[in-house]
This record gives C-alpha cells, structure tokens and sequence, in this order.
C-alpha cells in the first residue's frame, strides 16, 4: 500500500514540480538581489549626506560624511571580549590629507556634532572638500562667513566665476581655429626641412614661399590675435580674483578658486527637499555632463552616447547581414552536409570567446582595412594612422561579427515558422521565389529577426574585452558625433559603459573613493540595455499584431 | 492480376486496364492539358506516378478520384509545377498545356503559374488584408495602379461569390474570416490572376457542408470560363460537379471517361469496386 502511495507520488511528480518552481523562485531572487544592490549602492551615492564632525580624545578633529559603520569583537590582552564600534568617515581635502578615508574608533570619539555651517564643495580637481568657510574675496572686496550678504555673495561671485571659467574655454576654443592654419604651415616647413629636397633650390623656393606665407597669416590674424588674448588675460585675471577661504577641522587654512568648484552647499541646514532638488541635480550631472577627475568624478554621457551609438552602428551593420545569410541557408541553399556545414560553423561561431573577436577585428578591421584605406585616402597624414587605429566603426563591425550567430539564427527560426502553406500559395499565384521571399516571409519573419535584434543587443551592449582593442578608450577627447563636417566621425576613439565600470572601479588611482560610481555606471548600463530592449520589444510586437497567424 | 508491360524502358504497371479511347470520349471537346507516359519519382525509390497518359478538355470539370496516395495530388500538382519545390523528386515524359511542353526550359514558371492557377486543400490566406490578398497575384505579375486593381478585386470576388459578405470590410484581416469564406477568398485570389486553368486539390475537404454547397456552387458558375481539375475524395462531389473522371490508382491511371460513364457503367472492375465503396 505504502508502495503504491510512493509511485503514485513520483508518477504525479509534485516533488518535480516544487523542484522547478523552487529553481525559477531562485534565480528571480537573485536577479532582484543584484539589482537590490546596484540600486541602493548606486542611487544613494548621489544623496547629500550631513556633516559629522568629530573631536577624538588625542586632540584630533575630523569633519567629513559617514559611509560606513562596523561592529567588531577584539579581545583584549586580558582575553576580555571588547565591542569595537567604528565608523567610516569620507573626509576628502585629498590635497591636503591624502586620505579620503579614515575609520575612526567612537570609543575614542569626546564630541560629535553636526556643526551648522560645515560646507561640502565639489571641486573641479582633488574631489570633495569638507570644512568651514571664513570669507569669500573679490580683489579687496571680501564677505567675511558672519556677513549678512555671505550666502548671496558666494552665491553670485560662484556663478561669475564659472561663467568666466566657460567663457575662457570658449575663447581658447576661438584662439586654435585661429591659429590653426599658421600650424599647418609651420608643420609642412618642418616637412620639407627634413626632406632631402630642402638642400635643393626647388626646395628653397618652396621654403620661401611657406615663410611668406607665414608672414601673411601672421599679419592678418594679428588684431583677432590680440583681441582674443587681452580678453582672456581679463577673465584669467578676474578668477584669479575670486576665491573662497576656508579653515578645515583641524584648523588648517585654504584657500580655493571660486572657478575650481563646481558646487556648494551646507547639508547641515538643509531640508529633506533641498536635499531632493540637490540630488535630482546630481543625478542630472552625472547622465549628462562629462567626467572629471579620471572618471571618478562628473557625468558619464560621453560613455552612455558612445554606448548607444555603437550598438546602433552594430545593429546597422549586423541585422542586414544576417538576415541575408539566414534567406539564402533557408530558402536558396540546397540542404546538405555543407549547409549542415555551415550552419554548424555559425552556431560555434556563437560560442567563441569575445576577446578571439577582438584580435579578429584589430588584425582585420584596423591592420588590414583600416592601414589600406589609410593609405589609399589619407596618406597625407600618415605616419599618424586615421582609420588604421581602433575606433567606433570598427569596434562596431566586430561586434557585430560577434553577434552574427545570434541574428542568423533567430531569423532562420522566424523563416522557418512561415507556414509552407503561405510559401507555395504565394508561388502558384505567379511570384518568383525573391518575391515570395520579400512579400511573404521577410513580413512574417520581422519578429524572428527582432528577436535576433533585442539578443544582439543585449549581448553586444554589454561586451567589453574586444571593444578595448579596437577603438574603447578612458577618456575620449570628442564624442564620435559632433556638429563639424562630416558629423558622424566613425574614426573616432569613444567611451564605453562597459569598459568604464573597469577602469573607474579597477584602473582608477582612487578605488575606494569611485566605488559608488561604479555602481552607479553599471546601474546605467543595465538601465541602457533594457531600455534598447524594450524599444525593439515594442517593435516586435507592433508587427506580431499586423501579421498574426490566427490559423496556427 | 499483375502483369508486366513495358512503357518507356523500365516502367512496369501493376493493372491490366483497357487502352482510353480519348477520341471517343473527348469528341467535339479541346483538349488543353495532355501528358504523355508521365512518370514522377519523390525518390528514385518512390515512384508516385506511372506512365500516366491523360487529355483534359476545355472548359468542363474534371475530377481525380481514387484512394488516398494514388498519386491525384501529384498529378495536379505537376500541372503548375508546384513539385518543383520538393527537393529530389523528378519526372520523366511530358506534360503539354496548350501543346506546349511546360517543362522545356523557354518556360517561365512565374507565366505559367499565373496561367494555371491553384487551391490548395487547407484555406490559406495571407497574414494581411482581404484587399491586399486578392491584389496579390496581380500586383507581382506587375500591375500597380490602384483602381485597376481595385477593380479586378471586385471582379475576382464576384466571381468567387464572396464580394457580398466582404465588401465592407475589404481592409480587414483575412485571417478574421470563417473557414469557407478563407477558401472562396483563396479562390478569388486565384482569379484574380486571370488563369486559364484552376486546379483544386481537394478545396472542400476541410469544410463543413454548407460551405462544401457554395464552394460547389461556385465551381459550377466557374466552369463556363474556366477548365477545372478537381483533386476529390468525396465521390458524391465527384460526381455532382464533375463532366469527365479519372480514377487513380497507385500511380496509375485506371480509368478515364466521362463522370456519367464512370459511375453508372465502369468498364474496369476496379473501378466499379472503388465507387461502390467495396474498398478505399
């Protein structure tokens, strides 16, 4: 009888099906804690925390954020149990201390106060400063901390000096173009002083010519020359003028050009929506502004542009591709072992490890693509390569050979779902076979061939190994798409949210002081990738409803 | 019973069955398709038809009939072609439309599909509009102005008595019509290329009867434009829209002659077996 329960109980497989739910409730679990993680360590990074300001039992003072607390049992040389409460405190002035970090014992802590008028600056270079304004100075005019005007007056002379730190990188900006014909020149005459023509007489009439025409250039931007140069001398001038005195917690004093904050603000005296509108503007900052400091600091936008405009690039190159090579394996090729062949070879090539791909695309796409074209187009250039180096265009083009696979077969399965029956009707109507093909089952195939799409995506997006040889890099000097003939620069070096949370949270000189930031970046990555996903999700199911199969 | 004779060199048919007079059968009529000795091999292995020789004439109904894998489909669907799609399978002697050899190589298989037109058993319209599955087969032989194939839309599905119940809703996905109507739309559209010839591979084997009734109905309208090849198992159908009969068997054609003959007066006792429902 009891047997018999148990078979009954393995034939209905109740423990079988507790076993898959249990596998599914798992890994959702673990989705939800991985994202549980990024979101609280990422969004909370941007949260203007209070001021602690501590006086220890030795005389020391610190002041600075609390970013982390520890409980500890050490025993002592008695073998007593002792209950160690430390905490973590961001105490940045990297200038002056080195240390962004200290861990602090509180039993040794005498005071702890949250003093009202503790100032957190954001600093264009050495990252945060905590401490105590005194005065804030135009020239001779100053404000000192207890002046009524003090807030307005930091405030105003604040936003003229970034206006003035703009408005000299514009003017500098100015300056290049201007000079930028006078440098062509220089470089032919250094050219041709090298050249073994310089010897000849050929040779010295050219250099005569190049040195007139220096001559020329010189006189005609002269007036600009000057004009621009006393303007930015003005505005150096100014900023120079304008600094902001402070006194750190253990008295030292500071002086900081207003110019080299990027913001201010006392987070002792504000107030819960202060603090939202402060955070909204830093999470605005960091989507949208350029990095500071190596990264640490800033936005990410160059990484999140270049980013997408990459997998745009790949899915360009990749999607025509594979669906071109999924039609002729499923509707021209005559089934056999080289077709079986060949279908094999692409479902390895899925299995390939990225960085292989990577040395494909830097042998291939830049050494032999990229150096012919080089010297076919932009020989004038060379020794300095234009598409001989990595770049968006080739970082692309492999990753969209490494995406291939996924695309071809996604879109042979969509081809194959087409029924016979809508295949041979549009044939026995007269079509030829390319009209069948366009009409019929590249239609009804669009879903197949998104679905390619979104795994191309998500697979491409998020790839960083082979980026980093053909075109990745930490810093990019202009974003591959600008507003200077001919706009798209697919030669350009660009920057990756993949290969940002490497370096910022492995390569970067201050690992501890960027870990938020990593989080941070990785959220945003995530974000992307869904975010592109549901795009062509979208997409995908626009076109399932125009071509439903309602007979099958 | 079986008995060798030779046709070709190496066929070998199974039955002893009386030459066709198809002089006597066909008389007065125009014969538009004819094939001769025709033999289709799926594999080398697998010979579905055997030294078929049949004429079918102008403008009347003519039914296949026999068990299921006589070979009927295949011998309708060598009339268009459509066993070109199936990978290995060849054949040997000829079929002639019009007197042409439609597997010579100065064919154009896209003219003689538009020519020869063909429903399928299973309705099956495309994923799109009433509208755009009609227009279909003229807009790939290349029509492209709007009202022209506005027009021959409706005509095609006046023809296919369909326009009544749709016309309101010729935008409207095929997909939502009932199971008869798709089958009169996959009938339209085949119109609507304006064919000489319709073949019918069992059109209503997946209807219920009232729907069978107004297929049938249109068939008998169809018929004075049109030279109809019916593939049917349904010997009732057979015999109600039908002028002149094949029965098939195993590959090979056992009887021909005229729907009234074959059913009321076999010559062959196959035949007779097969339609007095003693086998099949």
């Amino acid at each position: 009888m009891k047997d018999r329960r148990i078979s009954y109980f393995r034939q209905k497989g109740d423990a079988y099906i507790m076993g898959t739910s249990l596998g599914l409730v798992l890994s959702l679990l673990m989705v939800a804690f991985i994202l549980g993680v990024i979101l609280v360590k990422g969004l909370g990074f941007f949260w203007p925390s209070d001021l602690l300001y501590l006086q220890l039992k030795d005389g020391k003072h610190y002041l600075g954020e609390v970013t982390d607390r520890e409980e500890s049992v050490r025993f002592s040389e008695s073998g007593e149990p002792l209950h160690i409460q430390e905490v973590q405190l961001k105490i940045g002035n990297r200038d002056l201390y080195g240390l962004d970090f200290v861990w602090i014992d509180l039993s040794d802590v005498v005071e702890q106060t949250y003093p009202a008028h503790a100032i957190t600056i954001e600093r264009l270079e050495y990252g945060n400063f905590y401490g105590f304004p005194q005065k804030v100075r135009w020239g001779e005019r100053q404000w000192e901390v207890h002046h009524p005007d003090f807030p307005q007056q930091l405030r105003r002379l604040h936003h003229q000096a970034v206006a003035n730190r703009k408005q000299i990188a514009r003017l500098e900006k100015q300056l290049n173009r201007l000079l930028e014909p006078l440098s062509h020149v220089e470089r032919a005459i250094s050219l041709l002083e090298i050249s073994p023509e310089a010897q000849t007489p050929e040779g010295r009439r050219k250099m005569q010519q190049l040195e007139e025409q220096i001559r020329q250039l010189e006189t005609a931007i002269r007036e600009p020359y000057t004009r621009l140069t006393r303007q930015l001398e003005s505005r150096y001038q100014e900023n120079r003028q304008l600094v902001l005195s402070l006194i750190t917690a253990d008295k030292q004093v500071k002086e900081i050009p207003l110019e080299k904050i990027v913001r201010c603000y006392f987070p002792n005296q504000m107030g819960f929506f202060q603090k939202a509108s402060l955070y909204a503007s830093k999470l605005w900052e960091f989507v949208s502004a350029d990095p500071r400091e190596s990264n640490t600091e800033g936005g990410i936008f160059p990484a999140i542009f270049g980013t997408v405009l990459m997998v745009l690039i790949m899915s360009i190159a990749v999607v025509p591709f594979g669906v071109l090579a999924a039609i002729y394996l499923c509707e021209y090729a005559r089934p056999g072992p080289v077709v079986r062949l060949i279908r094999l070879s692409i479902n390895n090539l899925a299995g390939v490890p990225s960085i292989v791909f990577g040395i494909f695309g830097l042998s291939f796409f830049i050494y032999m693509i990229g150096g012919s074209i080089d010297q076919l187009f932009f020989s004038s250039k060379l020794p300095e390569p234009t598409f001989g180096t990595g770049g968006i265009l080739w970082a692309s083009l492999t990753l969209a050979l490494l995406t291939l696979p996924v695309v071809v077969v996604a879109t042979e399965e969509g081809i194959l779902a087409v029924p016979q029956a809508n295949k041979e009707a549009a044939l026995a109507l007269g079509a030829t076979r390319w009209q069948m093909i366009r009409k019929i089952i590249l239609p009804n195939a669009m879903p197949g061939i998104l679905t390619g799409l979104i795994l191309a995506i998500s697979r491409g997006a998020g790839e960083v190994a082979p980026l980093m040889i053909t075109g990745v890099v930490k810093l990019a000097p202009s974003l591959p798409l600008d507003t200077t003939f001919p706009f798209l620069h697919l030669d350009r070096k660009f920057m990756h949210l993949g290969f940002h949370i490497y370096d910022v949270g492995f390569q970067s000189p201050n690992v501890e002081a960027a870990k938020p930031m990593v989080y941070t970046t990785a959220l945003l990555l995530i974000l992307l990738v869904v975010v592109l996903n549901l795009i062509a999700i979208r997409m995908r199911n626009h076109l399932r409803k125009k071509y439903k199969m309602a007979a099958f | 019973m079986v008995e060798v004779k030779k046709v070709d060199t190496e066929v070998q048919l199974q039955f002893k069955v009386p030459e066709t007079d198809y002089n006597s059968i066909l008389e007065g009529e125009n014969v538009v398709i004819e094939t001769l000795h025709l033999n289709f091999y799926y594999t080398p292995e697998v010979h579905a038809l055997k030294a078929i020789t049949i004429k079918i004439p102008e403008k009347k109904v003519t039914a296949f009939i026999g068990p299921s894998g006589c070979g009927k489909s295949t011998l309708l669907r060598t009339f268009n072609r459509m066993n070109d799609l199936i990978p290995g399978a060849y054949l040997t002697g000829k079929v002639l439309i019009e007197g042409q050899d439609i597997y010579s190589n100065n064919i154009r298989l896209e003219e003689l599909r538009k020519k020869v037109g063909m429903v399928f058993q299973k309705s099956n319209p495309f994923p799109m509009s009433i509208w755009e599955n009609v227009a279909f087969g003229p807009k790939v032989n290349g029509i492209t102005d709007k009202s022209l194939l506005d027009e021959m839309v409706e005509s095609a599905l006046k023809q296919a008595d369909l326009w009544k119940e749709v016309k309101d809703r010729l935008h409207q996905s095929a997909l939502d019509l009932s199971g008869g109507q798709q089958q009169r739309l996959c009938i339209a559209r085949t119109l609507a290329n304006k064919p000489d010839i319709i073949l019918m591979d069992e059109p209503a084997s997946a209807l219920d009867p009232i729907s069978t009734g107004k297929i049938e109905e249109t068939i008998e309208e169809l018929k004075q434009n049109y030279t109809i090849v019916i593939v049917t198992h349904n010997m009732q159908q057979a015999a109600r829209i039908s002028d002149y009969t094949a029965f098939m068997m195993l590959g090979e054609l056992i009887e021909y002659d005229k729907t009234k003959t074959i059913f009321t007066n076999p010559k062959v006792k196959l035949t007779e077996d097969y339609i007095t429902g003693r086998f099949g």
